[in-house]
């Protein structure tokens, strides 16, 4: 085995949003950095709704907001759904009002193919050292650290971190030798396909993510084009046996018992032929990996983990976790603060962000009564004794209180939001139009918190001020790149 | 280190991050007329709370002039 062995800083496997955004931010402190893909980009991906810390936060600091813009991407101002109590969809917006909708108060729908590709490009663009279609076979290493990836033709490549970004299929995340946790709760799976000539909600909501709760699951809905839409079904693993035959059949029938839904592709044909002509199938369970990192190694995206797709938090969590490891890496290549320091910084900050969607997941579901369903009954947080969320839960971090507390904590998350869309009322209404109610819900507050400094850095840049997100936490240096201590 | 609040610091503040003389606005003009944006906001909000207002973002937003904010602020006091 004369291998042949190269070194450099940075090996990052995986060419998704999660690496190119990790890539990107190492070699724009100028490190050395090689990205395997084992695809050749452009390739299908799901995934396609974005949140708007993504676009302008991410983007910016990525330098990518103007090939963004040219790309024409469907532009979202936010999701509607048709769940819960009110028989009308409802709006959850960017903007806190109309007259503070600002230029950041937008995400959008994007063909992954084509956002992807633009990340990738980009990456190479500030001197990643990118490689397609080259498979990663093994993490290599010893007792100490990870030291570096063999390749599937047996070469190695030596690296001080490896990064592994290499999504939900990952053969490498055991490497940080930990383990994959399901959450028992959210163990969905997702059939989808496309159409061409849905309708459109009325503007300006025209471009709108909408999830259409009905009683065997969920529908997203998303206009990627005037007239091409996704459309997907959410539904309990039970499905999965059904789904071996005729999936077609499946993804219409689901179609035909979601009211909105039908109605929206009433004239609509499924497109049969090409990239967007396969019906696919995609394990959506959530779960998190018991450890993020080990020395020499961390994990980035869905390699992580993974959360239940309805607040289009896919894209959001692997580019938030590719920046949060890259301030990392670069702050240890500087020689600037010890490894297990600025690790703890980023996986208290990765776990807090999982904790908070998880937590407004989970009341989310919970306002979709229905005593009827199997689906929307075993994942009412109200109906679920103190244990089955306790084991899932304490393990995401971030919540020290007991068993009795937690469930608590849920249930109070629950009902506050409840109330707020309550209050918020009907889609296209004045109430509506005003997210005060929503925004001021503690859960729905934790959510957007870290969200929001990301826009104010993309923004803002070195003129942007953090204070520190955890107790006794590093803080963003002025450029956004690495951590620093926070001063006193 | 930065001054404590006080209403002439809000004053000055809003006036910076808006890039307008202070004085320029009234104590209860309405801020969004005058160019503050969400961004912006939230920067203020950042900045004072680290100051010790424990007002968010949205509090900011219910009612963006300086005299409500000035009230808000005298209120958790």
């Amino acid at each position: 085995m004369s291998a042949n062995i190269e070194s450099t800083d940075v090996v990052v496997v995986g060419g998704g949003p999660g690496g190119s955004t990790t890539a990107t931010l190492l070699a724009k402190r100028g490190h050395r950095v090689v990205l395997l893909e084992k695809e050749t980009f452009p390739r299908y991906q799901i995934g396609e709704s974005l949140l708007p810390s993504t676009v302008h936060g991410i983007g910016r600091l990525l330098g990518v907001t103007e090939e963004l813009e040219a790309a024409s991407f469907m532009v979202k101002r936010g999701g509607s759904f048709r769940w819960g109590t009110n028989p009308v969809p409802w709006n959850f917006l960017f903007a806190v009002a109309p007259e503070l909708s600002g230029p950041t108060s937008y995400a959008y729908q994007v063909e992954r193919m084509k956002f992807d590709d633009i990340l990738l490009r980009n990456a190479a663009k500030h001197g990643v050292d990118v490689r397609e279609n080259v498979p990663v076979a093994e993490v290599i290493g010893d007792d100490e650290r990870v030291r570096g990836v063999r390749l599937a033709d047996g070469s190695e490549i030596h690296a001080t971190f490896v990064v592994d970004a290499s999504g939900n299929r990952s053969r490498i995340h055991q490497g940080v030798r930990g383990e994959r946790i399901y959450s028992d709760f959210f163990k969905n799976i997702a059939l989808f396909g496309y159409f061409e000539g849905g309708k459109r909600l009325p503007a300006p909501d025209s471009g709108n993510i909408l999830c259409a709760a009905f009683d065997e699951g969920w529908m997203w809905y998303i206009p990627l084009s005037d007239t091409l839409t996704s459309v997907g079904a959410v539904i309990s693993r039970e499905h999965a046996a059904k789904l071996q035959g005729d999936q077609e059949q499946s993804l219409l029938g689901f179609v035909d018992r979601c009211e909105i839904v039908r109605g929206f592709l009433e004239n609509a044909t499924r497109v049969t032929e090409g990239t967007y002509g396969e019906i696919r199938t995609r394990k959506d369970y959530s779960y998190t990996n018991s450890t993020f990192h080990r020395p020499g190694m961390v994990l980035v995206g869905d390699a992580a983990c993974f959360i239940d797709p309805v607040f289009s938090t896919g894209v959001h969590l692997a580019t938030y976790a590719g920046l949060l490891a890259a301030r990392s890496i670069n702050t240890v290549l500087a020689g600037e603060l010890a490894e297990d320091r600025v690790f703890e910084e980023f996986e208290g900050r990765y776990r807090r962000e999982y904790r908070v969607f998880y937590e407004f997941l989970s009341a989310f579901y919970d306002m979709q009564s229905n005593e009827e369903s199997y689906f929307w009954k075993a994942r009412k947080v109200t109906n679920l004794a103190a244990t089955d969320l306790e084991a899932f839960v304490s393990l995401v971090g971030g919540v020290h209180s007991g068993e009795q507390a937690l469930v608590q904590d849920f249930r109070e998350s629950s009902g506050a939001l409840a109330d707020a869309v309550e209050r918020t009322g009907s889609m296209q209404t004045e109430s509506g139009e005003r997210m005060h109610h929503l925004f001021g819900t503690p859960v729905v507050r934790e959510v957007m918190q870290e969200m929001n400094n990301i826009q104010v850095r993309g923004v803002q840049g070195i003129a942007a001020h953090e204070l520190p997100l955890l107790e006794n936490g590093l803080v963003p240096a002025a450029d956004g790149l690495s951590w620093t201590e926070a001063s006193r | 280190m930065t001054a404590p609040l006080s209403l002439d610091r809000l004053r000055s503040d809003v006036a910076e991050v808006l890039a307008e003389e202070p004085g320029s606005f009234a104590d209860d003009d309405n801020l969004i007329d005058r160019g503050l944006d969400s961004i912006r906001l939230m920067s203020l909000a950042t900045r004072w709370r680290e100051a010790g207002f424990e007002a968010g973002y949205l509090d900011l937003a219910q009612d963006p002039t300086v005299a409500a904010w000035w009230n808000l602020l005298e209120g958790k006091r």
